[in-house]
């Protein structure tokens, strides 16, 4: 037998190997740690997470594929992998005080919440559709099990099972998507299908299409884009909060990178006849999002909304396309990274021991008894309002500017009434927190922010500030990382 | 392609596949829908070997028949509730669960009949396991690594799911 073994750059895959050993090495260590000194566990992971920053800022500039081309290096999915692992290194800083606190503090989560990023990093840079594919389960196993990680909370356990089962579903939608078109190209190489697509007459093949269809479904589920959203708000609700911000954050944008990859880099010279799907699925997150986020009464299902209707101003971009499009949702991914998780860890620093706090009552005279968590959380609940001078000012900016144009303005125009809608609820817990006594309570004693805790509000509030007064920085190098695939 | 024998076997079995598939949603115990269960992976099993892909059939028996519904055997007759008592199979979403599955269907043989297909002109491989084993190490190398680390993930959430506090 002749064997050719593929030339294979282990440079390039340097930090999803990072990733992959150092869970491993937390499941190999864990046990031999005694009960006070299991947050070892959680300091090798965020040391895991900066080691394998370090090694994609030296993968930047590069293009290059490895592995038979199935793994791409490029800026998009190295500026992708920054989003993921700064997500992730700021999920685990604020789970360590919270899992001391609810004292479920053991050394899996930390490996799970790795083998996630190691998911996630896969589907940014996955050329080939099997290896999307396994990215996206190796993302999805180790969430539904995050999810129910409070094992004696039933809502916890809730939102694992319901979890596991839609996403086993949309798992399913996506596979025959790719067996589709698989069938109609003979391979599953993006590269191939891209020359297929492009030297046959695409739109007599009626198999390509239908796989489309299925592989939107697929990833709509994982961005949670109507009408694919049943499963959020109850997950949202059930998990974890750091799981809940986690979700929210990394595999949302995950789910954005393999979708844009896939369907305006391989489908692109069939935009136009799927961009009116997209534009109706765009308009439509958008709406029902803001407008079931108006009467959520418990700050978690409030967020969740939140985050459907967020998922629909990433698709204004998509439908927008090109480089702008492109750039401009790259920069809203990281603008909501940073100020979502900012949101969630306000939310966690209200809780206690078995009493998450997570009513909307619960935030009135936030802003009496500590003055400097509120007007934290008013900064992040600007910024997802979209207000000047915030990160979520400048994305949603660039998101609508791109999509004007390209020549959608009836959609910007939907989403811009969106906004607006979205700035009520969102200005409603800041009224409650200025402006309204605390409800009288037992527990009215001082709120302790944990260190890490500390240290990732800093860091959010100065990224959401930063990316909201001087843009320019970070959206040039999402411009860069955009410019080397048109 | 098809020819004589190969055809009749191929609708035998397809008529097999839909036939015990109907049977799994529409019997009353949920131990004898099973048990079609059963019969239906055997019968893909089958156009497996048809299509000379035979490992791949091999792998269909050891794993959906060996394993899940086996598991699906053990969890019914462990679960008292569900062993005894007559299932209903239907709801009250059955017609519009019927019309979008019609619609479905209606727009997949669609779809399916106007596809040019991409057919290969080489002979089928007779050493199935082998090629595929070599391609496993070479050519799908990445995904393949991958695999195990899917694998070992589920591994440990099913532990972290399952263990003794």
């Amino acid at each position: 037998m002749d064997w050719i073994i593929p030339a294979v750059n282990l440079k390039l895959i340097l930090p999803e190997i990072v990733v992959c050993l150092f869970a491993i090495l937390i499941l190999v260590t864990d046990p031999f740690l005694s009960k006070e000194r299991k947050i070892w566990s959680a300091h090798l992971s965020w040391i895991a997470v900066v080691i394998a920053f370090i090694a994609n800022i030296r993968l930047w500039n590069l293009q290059e594929a490895t592995f038979t081309n199935m793994f791409l290096v490029d800026n998009y999915a190295t500026f992708f992998k920054f989003i993921f692992l700064a997500g992730s290194f700021l999920i685990i800083l604020i789970s360590m005080s919270y899992l001391k606190r609810e004292e479920i503090l053991h050394g899996e989560y930390f490996s799970l919440i790795l083998f996630s990023t190691l998911g996630m990093m896969l589907l940014a840079s996955g050329f080939d559709l099997v290896v999307i594919f396994l990215g996206l389960e190796i993302m999805s196993v180790s969430l539904y099990v995050l999810a129910g990680f409070k094992r004696s909370d039933l809502a916890s356990n809730e939102a694992s099972l319901k979890y596991f089962l839609m996403g086993a579903f949309a798992t399913g939608f996506l596979l025959y998507g790719i067996v589709m078109i698989y069938g109609s190209v003979g391979s599953t190489n993006l590269g191939q299908i891209i020359n297929h697509i492009t030297s046959n007459d695409a739109g007599s093949n009626l198999l390509i299409w239908a796989g489309a269809g299925l592989l939107l479904v697929g990833f709509g589920f994982k961005i949670a884009s109507v009408p694919f959203h049943m499963w959020v708000p109850d997950v949202y609700q059930g998990a974890p909060t750091p799981i809940t911000a986690f979700i929210s954050a990394g595999p949302k944008a995950a789910g954005f990178a393999a979708l844009l990859r896939v369907f305006l880099f391989s489908f692109t010279t069939i935009k136009m006849d799927w961009t009116m799907i997209v534009w109706i699925m765009a308009a439509l997150t958008m709406s029902v999002g803001n407008i079931v986020a108006l009467a959520q009464s418990d700050i978690k299902r409030m967020l969740a909304y939140s985050s459907i209707a967020h998922a629909g101003y990433v698709l204004v971009a998509l439908v927008a396309g090109g480089e702008t499009g492109v750039s401009s949702a790259l920069f809203y991914l990281l603008a909501y990274t940073f100020m979502n998780i900012g949101a969630f860890t306000v939310v966690i620093a209200l809780g206690r021991k078995g009493q998450d706090n997570t009513k909307l009552e619960d935030y009135s005279g936030l802003g009496s008894r500590s003055p400097i968590l509120a007007i934290l959380m008013t900064i992040f609940l600007f910024s997802l309002a979209g207000f000047p001078p915030t990160a979520g000012f400048m994305a949603k900016f660039y998101v609508f500017g791109s999509a004007v144009k390209s020549g959608f303005t009836g959609l910007v125009i939907i989403g811009v009434l969106n906004s607006l809608i979205s700035v009520y609820y969102y200005l409603r817990i800041v009224v409650l927190m200025f402006m309204q006594a605390p409800v009288t309570r037992t527990d009215n004693e001082r709120i302790k922010v944990a260190f890490c805790a500390i240290l990732v509000l800093i860091i959010s509030t100065w990224a959401v500030l930063q990316m909201g007064i001087f843009p320019q920085s970070l959206l040039s190098l999402a411009q860069a990382s955009v410019s080397s695939i048109f | 392609m098809l020819t004589g024998v190969s055809e009749a076997v191929y609708y035998i079995l397809a008529a097999i596949i839909i036939g015990s598939g109907v049977m799994v949603v529409s019997m009353k115990n949920i131990f004898h829908s099973a048990l079609f269960l059963v019969l239906c992976f055997f019968g893909v099993a089958g156009i497996y070997i048809l299509l000379s892909a035979e490992f791949i059939a091999a792998v269909q028996v050891l794993i959906y028949v060996g394993a899940i519904t086996i598991l699906m055997i053990f969890a019914i007759m462990l679960t008292a509730r569900l062993y005894s008592a007559q299932i209903k199979q239907s709801n009250e979403q059955v017609v519009p669960g019927l019309i979008i599955v019609s619609a479905l269907l209606v727009i997949t043989i669609f779809a399916l009949s106007k596809t040019t297909w991409k057919l290969s002109s080489q002979a089928p491989e007779t050493q199935t396991v082998a090629e595929i084993g070599k391609l496993l190490m070479t050519t799908y190398v990445l995904p393949f690594e991958i695999v195990s680390v899917v694998l070992l993930s589920a591994l440990i959430g099913a532990i972290v799911i399952a263990r003794r506090d």
